[in-house]
């Protein structure tokens, strides 16, 4: 278990803190003065405020937090819902879970401040089914909250500001991270996401207004609130401001979690992270998640922000960092990631229910010394025929990381093929 | 479904606008009393909540975490998702498949033990990890593993 | 009216449709403008999962699905460029690789979408030899559909059909992804009274009825439109036929009374057709030529008259509009009263079924015959037209002369018996219980000497000497006779009713 990231800025700061996980250690740290300033404040301009920071979704796509909020309609006819997505599910990503375990309390301010913003009058923390720790400690701070009138009726004797929060756990499905998936998981359904338009804002879970953000970008927004835009725009870049959880796997020295400024080096990360384990040389490194497509070591000097990263074919997603090294069979990793879109697919569309799983049957051939060159022909066209075309991203996630991995890691598949076996003997086992 | 987990099922249905809301946790408080959600059970929630059995059967077969027949009295779900993978996941999977004597996705004959592998648990940082009885064992190396497969009644 | 130009062509459109409802609003759903569909079906939930009929849209960069984008006044579509063409081909394919191809062998070979779309907008080649997705051969789903799972593309439609028409929700998709499965819960039958609809929107060969599967193949089939004659909601249908043999009854669209569905009983009851059928015609109980029968039945209709004998009228409400109105006009001419007739009756649901068992109740209300099932007491002549009227209420009748398709214990007891032509030998047209006339049309020829019931009371009318009564027939001419006499028929005639048919004023 991860008490705490190996380097922290503001929002680990206090993680190593068992007291921290508690609400009078989380006050006394300076917790929930960001929400007695937002009550302070008309709603219209606390988005704004959030607009202004130009905080992004920490969720993997990366989207202006206040445009979101903005997209909710005013006025109260019909109730308005927060859901906290807590789904963490993509592979090389584990700082949800960090900050659900180690300050839940940054998170549910959060999403007080913000259902102070949009009018909320109810969240659902939807926390994948496996997470039982943080499960546990979420629901003991929010225990703490209604103990404490954070939470019922009339918050911080505002009028009119009342909220209730419930958790709700996921069942093991890694599409209940898309946001419409995740809706029809928790109006207990399958997590199959839904066709939009409609959009979530205009009909969310059960089709009341709704607005899905991350946990960690719940978990930024009392820092702004109380520190001031000033404070939040010198950190990150002057597009993605603010820090993230990087998260490190893989083959290095010490796998765990950073906190660092957006638009920091790739490389200083995995420096961070003690280089690639046993001195060996790096083969290739995917930046943000299993979603993302691969990069290579000449790319580490890449700044890790959306903009930066896009300019290299592949994306920050979620921050989630995997490093493989010299040793690694790049067809090896097409198969486990291949094997884990067909799993994983919900099955609605035809390109992703049937093109996954093509893509995984074709890898695991190629792998096991039994691919022709036409299987790569295939790998070239099919990621083709699934991207932008389905009701979600899940197939572009599927289609980009296979994509990467043709781009920069040809040869390998190439030699699997030309001598009908694995060439890498000393990589992971399949 | 004993009366007992009937009423906790119900006191739920408040939580959510639509009773429907309330049918995971439910599955799962009926699967805390049976192990798993047959034909039967599914039919009796579908009752409880005004659906065709099927929408409940639906439900159950979508999510990894629902279980529709009997499972080992426990459960050691090793995730093989690429970082752990990268980090000897699958050697260890191996290595407890013939431990225990039986393979992946297999329940031993006893009916001790089931084994499975998973995707990625959110555990990177701290892998190779396995999930046994729905507590995460981290940082794994295979002496770990064996002792604390070994240590289920 | 907003305004939708496709690949150039523009077209007015109703406001609030998506763009695949607005086409098939004008009639142009793959005849005129093809965008293919799998998923998206006129009278189900909008699913927006098979991505078949993905389009590009002016000012979108990515193409979107004609089944889900609503159409705002000039919007711009187009179908014909290489961007569409290369989706269709990848879905195509992409169903394809779990999918058998073995068309010559299925039964749906001549009717399934994929199979014309695999032609239209597919891959000149496979280009995979998987092996395909672990599935079930005929499976019985119950009484009446059969399902090849290996040829199912989770287009869901059979599943929102059974959710959103019977709202019976017997099959769902189980487990996810490339696993999905179609299934019933475990151990349950699809058997609602409607099941079988689902082997006519299955847009492959994976839902098949027991009753057609592997009888004939469909393209030795030809469809004839009718209406169903079981209830009094006529349904429209098509019954195929071959070699003079109906082979199954289709719905046949039609939004005001069937959408696109029929009920089971219905549908096999074109099984009902050749059953039991009345094949001679009669005179005292023993068998004679037509022109004998009809000449015997003109005779005591001309001797009652003569004698003053009352002559009475029994209509039936399983016959046509046409052969009603010659009914009655014969009655008027021989002065009888109007007559009256029976209707059998039973269950009714929500949905179609109707509690009338008959398709033509109404069309003998607005001709002004009463409905009655008491007896009509002592009289010289009864004209009889089927048996729904209980044998005992006719005990009192002289001579009766009875015009029926099916053989029954009043054919033992009536005097002068007329074999009649069944509606499905026939043309006419019935009128629904919410008063639509709707046209049917001749689907056989009949197999023994049989005519409709309108030219064999036309043929007595002459035989019984009326004035101005010959015997020759053409229902045609009757409809339009019809439409200009009896009030609330105005403008409603066989020759201007379209395959929609048309409310009585
Ligand atoms: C396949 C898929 C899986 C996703 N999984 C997650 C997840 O586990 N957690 C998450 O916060 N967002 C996930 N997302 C992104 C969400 O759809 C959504 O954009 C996000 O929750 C919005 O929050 P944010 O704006 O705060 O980032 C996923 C998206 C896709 C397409
Ligand atoms: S893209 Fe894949 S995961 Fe997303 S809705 Fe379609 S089938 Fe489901
Ligand atoms: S059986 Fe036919 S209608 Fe039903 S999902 Fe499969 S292909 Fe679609
Ligand atoms: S509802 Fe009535 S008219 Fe329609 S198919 Fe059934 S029996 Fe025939
Ligand atoms: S890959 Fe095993 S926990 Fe993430
Ligand atoms: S018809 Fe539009 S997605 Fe299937």
């Amino acid at each position: 278990m991860i008490t705490q990231p190996y380097i922290t800025n503001y929002l680990s700061e206090h993680y190593a803190d068992d007291a921290y996980r508690e609400l009078s250690g989380y006050e006394a740290r300076g917790g929930f003065e960001g929400l007695r300033k937002a009550v302070q404040m008309e709603p219209a301009d606390l988005v704004e405020l959030v607009k202004s920071s130009g905080l992004r979704g920490r969720g993997g796509a990366g989207f202006s937090t206040g445009l979101k909020w903005s997209f909710m309609p005013s006025g109260n006819d019909r109730p308005k819902l927060f859901v906290c997505n807590a789904d963490e599910s993509e592979p090389g990503s584990f700082k949800d879970r960090l900050i659900m375990e180690r300050g839940p309390h940054q998170m549910l301010e959060g999403i007080l401040i913000g259902a102070w913003a949009v009018g909320a009058s109810k969240t659902y923390i939807y926390i994948r089914g496996e997470y039982k720790v943080p499960t546990r400690r979420v629901e003991q701070a929010v225990k703490e909250l209604y103990e404490r009138g954070y939470l019922g009726q009339k918050i911080l004797g505002k009028k009119g500001f009342d909220h209730d929060i419930v958790v709700h756990s996921g069942a093991g499905a890694y599409i209940c991270g898309e946001e419409t998936g995740l809706l029809e998981s928790l109006e207990g359904k399958k997590g199959q996401p839904r066709k939009k338009p409609p959009f979530p804002a205009q009909y969310g879970a059960f089709g009341l207004p709704t607005t899905v953000n991350n946990v960690e970008t719940f978990a930024h927004v009392p820092f702004i609130v109380a520190r001031g835009l000033d404070w939040f725009l010198a950190i990150g870049t002057e597009k993605s401001p603010g820090t993230t959880l990087f998260g490190v796997s893989g083959q290095v020295e010490r796998p765990g979690l950073f906190e660092l400024p957006l638009g920091t080096p790739l490389g200083e990360i995995i420096d961070h992270a003690g280089g690639v384990r046993g001195g060996r040389a790096l083969k290739g490194v995917i930046p943000g998640g299993m979603s993302m497509p691969i990069l290579l070591p000449e790319d580490l000097d890449v700044r890790m922000a959306e903009e930066f990263l896009s300019e290299r074919g592949t994306h920050l997603g979620t921050g989630g960092i995997m490093v493989m090294d010299e040793t690694t069979c790049m067809v090896r990793v097409a198969a486990v990631t291949s094997y884990f879109f067909r799993d994983e697919s919900c099955g609605q569309c035809t390109q992703c229910r049937e093109g996954t799983g093509w893509i995984h049957k074709i890898c695991e051939r190629v792998e096991a010394g039994r691919g022709s060159p036409a299987d790569l022909e295939l790998l070239d066209d099919l990621p083709g025929l699934m991207e932008g075309q389905t009701i979600c991203a899940f197939a572009d996630a599927a289609a980009w990381p296979i994509q990467g991995l043709l781009r920069h890691f040809r040869a390998d598949f190439e030699a699997h093929i030309a001598a009908q076996r694995c060439p890498f003997p000393e990589s992971f086992e399949l | 479904m004993s009366p007992e987990t009937q009423r906790k099922i119900e006191a739920l249905f408040p939580r959510y606008p639509e009773k429907r809301g309330a049918l995971l946790p439910a599955i799962y408080l009926v699967q805390a009393e049976k192990g798993y959600v047959g034909p039967q059970d599914a039919r009796a929630l579908a009752e409880l909540f005004g659906l065709e059995p099927v929408d409940v059967w639906e439900v159950l077969t979508f999510y990894n975490m629902f279980y529709t027949s009997a499972q080992g009295r426990h459960h050691v779900y090793v995730c093989t998702n690429l970082p752990c993978s990268l980090r000897g996941a699958r050697t260890l999977l191996k290595e407890l498949e013939s431990h225990l004597g039986i393979r992946c996705g297999q329940t031993t004959p006893d009916g001790r033990v089931t084994l499975a592998h998973e995707e990625c648990l959110g555990s990177c940082g701290t892998a190779p990890v396995m999930r046994v009885d729905g507590e995460y064992v981290e940082n794994l190396d295979l002496s770990e593993a064996k002792r604390v497969v070994d240590s289920l009644e | 009216m907003p305004t939708l130009t496709i690949d150039g062509t523009e077209y007015e459109v109703a406001e609030g449709r998506m763009i695949l409802q607005a086409i098939d609003d004008l009639g142009l759903l793959m005849s005129g403008v093809d965008i293919p569909h799998y998923c998206w079906h006129p009278k189900l939930s909008i699913d927006g999962s098979c991505r078949m009929c993905q389009v590009e849209v002016e000012g979108m960069p990515k193409l979107q699905i004609a089944c889900n984008t609503l159409v705002t006044d000039g919007m711009v579509v187009r179908t014909d460029v290489e961007r569409v063409k290369k989706a269709q081909r990848g879905v195509m394919e992409l169903l394809l690789i779990n999918h058998p191809l073995d068309c010559p062998i299925c039964d749906q070979a001549g009717e399934c979408t994929l199979q014309d779309y695999a032609f239209d907008y597919g891959m000149p080649g496979a280009r995979t030899e998987e092996p395909r997705r672990p599935a079930k051969k005929a499976m019985d789903l119950g009484p009446t559909i059969v399902f090849d799972q290996e040829r199912c593309i989770l287009c869901r439609r059979c599943v929102r059909f059974c959710r959103e028409i019977p709202k019976t929700g017997e099959l769902g998709v189980f487990a996810r992804g490339d696993h999905s499965l179609l299934e019933l819960f475990p151990g349950t039958e699809l058997d609602n009274p409607y099941s079988m609809n689902v082997a006519d929107i299955c847009p492959v060969g994976a839902l098949t009825t027991k009753d057609f599967r592997f009888k004939i193949r469909v393209w030795f089939l030809d469809d004839v439109e009718s209406i169903c004659n079981q209830c009094s909601n006529g349904c429209n249908i098509y019954a195929s036929r071959s070699n003079n043999r109906i082979y199954r009854y289709l719905p046949r669209r039609n939004d005001s009374v069937n959408d696109t569905w029929i009920c089971d009983h219905g549908r096999l009851s074109y099984q009902l057709i050749m059953e039991n059928r009345l094949t001679e015609p009669r005179v005292s109980r023993r068998g004679t030529s037509y022109a004998d029968a009809v000449r015997a039945a003109g005779d005591a209709v001309r001797a009652a008259r003569e004698s003053g004998g009352s002559i009475v009228g029994v209509a039936s409400p399983f016959v046509g509009n046409e052969d009603l109105f010659v009914l009655k006009q014969l009655l008027e001419a021989v002065g009888a009263p109007a007559a009256t007739f029976a209707v059998p009756r039973g269950e009714s649901d929500e949905l179609l079924v109707k509690t009338e068992k008959a398709p033509n109740a109404s069309g003998a209300r607005a001709l002004g015959f009463e409905e009655s099932d008491a007896s009509p007491g002592a009289v010289a002549v009864a004209l009889v037209l089927g048996h729904t009227l209980a044998e005992e209420c006719l005990k009192g009748v002289e001579t009766l002369i009875l015009l029926d398709t099916e053989n029954c214990s009043l054919a033992e007891r009536a005097d002068i018996v007329l074999p009649a032509r069944s509606f499905a030998e026939k043309e006419g047209s019935f009128t629904n219980h919410a008063k639509r006339v709707q046209r049917f049309r001749p689907i056989l020829e009949p197999t023994f000497e049989a005519l409709s019931e309108g030219e064999i009371l036309q043929r007595i009318g002459a035989a019984a000497g009326l004035t101005g009564w010959t015997a020759s027939y053409d229902v045609h001419e009757v409809s339009k006779r019809l439409s200009e006499t009896v009030a609330g028929f105005d403008g409603i005639n066989l020759d201007s009713l379209d395959d929609q048919g048309c409310e009585l004023a």
